[in-house]
């Protein structure tokens, strides 16, 4: 290209572009400086912070139940999730032990909150491919979750709900009925989405074969949850290292086949169907009666040393890493985010592909900028 | 009075035929307020959710509302554009649309039409028009976002003008003629409407409009989550409702060609023609919105891979068919 | 090849249904007992253990109070920054007496941030506007509340 250019005065440059922090389609405060030549993307560079709010920070001035608030603000999609590996963490140094009532309402909420949240995933990923239907169904349902959640724990997106040791609330009576009857709900709108979106050729068109990659290469980046198990590698924490009492359920993992953009959408739904299947058990195996918080001790202190405990988010692996000295206090808090981690492989799947392509690949890892930040 | 196309024009003729333009002008206007408030509330009844309906009763006054708040806008021009282009672009994008409503007989004794001989020719050859204002408009805006958006445009309504003009000659061969009005009266005396026989020339037509449209699945110009803006990026105000407004008037433009081509137009039993017009036109309306809140976008390089092995091989096997059964059977 | 007319069909067939608005101003939504707005506070119950400012993530609840005649601590002054509050709801948990606790107003949109300095006025207005809005649940807890001490008196008496 360039010799046919040897001999005129044509200038050829490459154009930077920035897909700015104020956008409809980055999910976020996110910011992408992207380097074109003509319409192939030659660099891309992604710019995070806009959300940055010292959430680890803050921690090392706050006794462990303070913190809890601050974890429902960090995915704020799946708030129950971050506060349960927070009391994960800490309850494993301790080593404490959780009622049986205590641990199914986790379970029955954790999964109904992993709902919501990939529901919120497939709407916003398809508002941005331009069908604008989708984005309004999932929030019918997402409006019932977050009712559900409501009830239990009194807010609608930062519940606050776990406890160092059990839970605050227990359920209030008819609860567990209207989770009951949720479900069948839930099922037939996943069939509805399967109709509406799987077979359509144009969303097939955009997704397929675009964003590839293999487990070698998603393995050396530490990729984890759907981005991971989209190029056939069956890792799930519920299932390889299971915690809470995840190994009383029957339920799958599903994986993909080719790590393309696509394979990853289809996880998100087949997942919510195995999320159905856990609420379902969790709601038959309940204990109808019992206490919701452990034997706690008066002061939490967490003994000097490093833990890490890692649980399945719904975007991956989400982990909390204390450092403690002692005190009822942190001496550093450490949360490995799951989108910060997964971010980093979009400026290699972005090389050489078209600017069209931008956005489908950028929806399909499914970041939170509030992760991202933190 | 009537029928000025056989006496010598005369002042009392000119004034009536200027009465009649502003006639089919509000016309026009009005039909665009509330095919835009009609959309968004059936878009809206598709999503489990109720459209506008509180500036006045029912919603109904929305559009205006937003027009006027269109209008009290400030009108930026870039320092740098090109003064006089950026300023006409929207008018040449809008002309043409209005031109094309003249041709289309709304009953049967066509009251406002011009009795063209060459109607559908018309059509096809001012919504070319329309391409130039377009890419007026990108280029004058000394913006490079809205030149690559005007010229994406461009390209993406003139490769979808060729399965347009091609569906519509295999009407031309079942009929014999290119006068609209011709058209619909042969559909009367066939007994059925022409999007029977030419099936497949009915479904290139309604793609290929859909893409003339700009509408989705293949609204890439107008995308607001897709990167770069389109040729009405720098447009504020009353000119930018100008562009919109020109997406409306083809709209009812583009339903009005299909209720004549392939529906039959005013023919029908028991209600009077202009009835059954305006039914027809609204179906076609509906289906529109109907795709729109429905579909995906397209991506920007399978539009035209898709019109140029697509749609054109089909209306050319359309073509060819209808040739065939027309001399041998 | 023809999957893209199943999604017409789903769009369609959503369309005789009822829509799921919430038409806001006019209807509002009705809340469970849990629900977190903003406090209500009872100065009769406070003991001044200061529990709540303690607790606070956030440090905004500021308090004082003084030993009245009976050698007991009453309430003087009790605040609640709600700039900063984030209705996390840990004052509620740790209070012995249940003298501050969250009621269901959640419209709390100022025009200046003075108004959203919220002191002991304020909120026990609020906690009779709770009680005006929702009778039965205080009925139920003053029932709840009766049948605990009629436990507790007959279990001492045991």
């Amino acid at each position: 290209m360039s010799s046919l250019l040897e001999n005129t005065n044509i200038r050829e440059e490459e154009m930077i572009l920035n897909v700015g922090p104020q956008h409809p389609s980055t999910h976020g405060v996110f910011r992408l400086v992207v380097k074109l030549d003509a319409e192939t993307i030659v660099e891309a560079e992604p710019v995070i912070g806009y959300l940055h709010r010292g959430t680890e920070k803050l921690a090392e001035d706050l006794q462990y139940t303070q913190i809890i608030p601050y974890t429902d603000r960090l995915d704020y999609l799946s708030a129950m999730l971050n506060n349960y590996a927070l009391c994960r963490t800490v309850e494993e140094a301790l080593d404490l032990e959780i009622p049986e009532r205590a641990e199914h309402l986790r379970v029955i909420v954790m999964e109904l909150n992993r709902i919501g949240s990939h529901l919120l995933a497939v709407g916003s990923y398809l508002l941005d491919l331009g069908a604008m239907s989708p984005f309004l169904y999932v929030f019918q349902e997402r409006e019932q979750i977050v009712q559900l959640l409501n009830e239990i724990s009194g807010a609608r997106l930062t519940y606050n709900y776990m406890r160092v040791g059990g839970v605050k609330w227990d359920a209030p009576p008819g609860w567990l009925d209207r989770v009951r009857e949720f479900l069948p709900f839930m099922k037939e709108r996943i069939k509805m989405y399967d109709k509406l979106i799987t077979g359509n050729e144009i969303f097939v068109d955009r997704t397929r074969k675009i964003g590839i990659y293999d487990t070698e290469k998603a393995l050396s980046y530490g990729l984890s949850g759907i981005n991971l198990r989209s190029t056939g590698f069956k890792w799930d924490l519920r299932r390889n290292k299971p915690y809470s009492i995840y190994d009383r359920f029957d339920f799958e993992i599903p994986v993909g086949q080719t790590g393309d953009c696509f394979d990853r959408y289809y996880l998100h739904i087949l997942e919510m169907e195995q999320s159905v299947r856990i609420v379902e058990q969790a709601v038959a195996q309940i204990p109808s009666s019992g206490a919701i918080l452990g034997k706690v001790p008066k002061m939490i202190r967490v003994p000097a040393g490093e833990y890490y405990t890692g649980i399945e988010g719904s975007r991956g692996e989400l982990g909390f890493y204390i450092v403690s000295d002692g005190k009822d206090k942190p001496y550093r808090l450490k949360i490995r985010k799951p989108s910060f981690v997964n971010l980093q492989i979009l400026p290699e799947l972005l090389r050489g592909q078209s600017m069209a392509n931008l956005i489908a690949i950028l929806g399909a890892i499914d970041i939170v900028l509030g992760e991202v930040d933190g | 009075m009537w029928n000025w196309e056989k006496t010598p024009l005369t002042w009392p003729h000119f004034l009536v035929m200027l009465l009649g333009t502003v006639i089919i002008l509000l016309l026009a206007l009005g039909v665009v307020t509330y095919t835009i408030y009609w959309q968004r509330r059936i878009i809206a009844w598709m999503q489990g959710r109720i459209g506008p309906n509180r500036t006045g009763p029912f919603g109904l006054l929305q559009t205006v509302a937003d027009v006027l708040k269109l209008l009290i806008k400030e009108d930026i021009v870039p320092e740098k554009a090109d003064r006089v282009l950026f300023l006409i672009a929207p008018i040449i994008a809008f002309v043409p649309s209005f031109v094309v409503l003249s041709i289309i007989p709304f009953t049967m004794t066509h009251v406002f039409t011009a009795g063209l001989g060459i109607g559908v020719l018309l059509y096809i050859g001012f919504s070319a028009i329309t391409i130039h204002g377009v890419m007026l408009g990108g280029w004058a805006s000394n913006n490079k976002y809205a030149l690559l958006g005007g010229m994406r445009s461009a390209a993406q309504m003139l490769s979808y003008e060729i399965p347009l003009g091609l569906s519509i000659v295999g009407i031309v061969l079942m009929s014999g003629t290119l006068d609209l009005n011709q058209i619909v009266l042969k559909q009367q005396q066939m007994g059925w409407w022409f999007a029977g026989p030419q099936f497949l020339g009915f479904i290139v037509f309604l793609i290929a409009g859909t893409a003339e449209l700009n509408r989705t699945p293949f609204d890439l110009p107008e995308a607001e989550s897709e990167l770069v803006g389109g040729y009405h990026t720098e447009y504020t105000g009353f000119r930018f409702a100008f562009f919109m407004l020109t997406e409306y008037v083809y709209l009812f433009a583009m339903g009005a060609l299909v209720a004549t081509l392939f529906l039959g137009g005013w023919s029908g039993p028991f209600l009077p023609g202009w009835l059954w017009f305006t039914i027809k036109v609204f179906l076609y309306i509906n289906f529109q919105f109907w795709l729109q809140a429905s579909m995906p976008r397209i991506r920007a390089d399978r539009l035209m891979t898709f019109s140029w092995k697509v749609l054109l091989p089909l209306a050319l096997i359309n073509l060819v068919l209808t040739a065939v059964l027309k001399v041998f059977v | 090849m023809f999957g893209f007319l199943k999604g017409l069909g789903v769009t369609l067939s959503q369309l005789p249904r009822k829509n799921v608005t919430l038409q806001y101003p006019d209807v509002m939504p009705v809340w469970p007992e849990h629900f977190r707005g903003v406090h209500r506070f009872i100065p009769e119950l406070c003991i001044v253990c200061n529990q709540c400012a303690r607790v606070c993530p956030t440090s905004c609840i500021s308090l004082s109070g003084t030993r009245d005649e009976n050698k007991k601590m009453r309430i003087d002054t009790y605040d609640i920054n709600f700039d900063i509050c984030i209705l996390c709801d840990l004052c509620t948990e740790v209070c012995p007496t249940e003298a501050v606790l969250m009621s269901d107003t959640f419209e709390m949109a100022q025009y200046s941030r003075d108004n959203l300095y919220l002191d002991m006025k304020w909120l026990y207005e609020n906690q009779l506007r709770y009680e005006e809005n929702h009778p039965d649940r205080i009925q139920a807890a003053e029932a709840e509340a009766e049948a605990e001490a009629e436990a507790e008196k007959a279990g001492g008496a045991e």
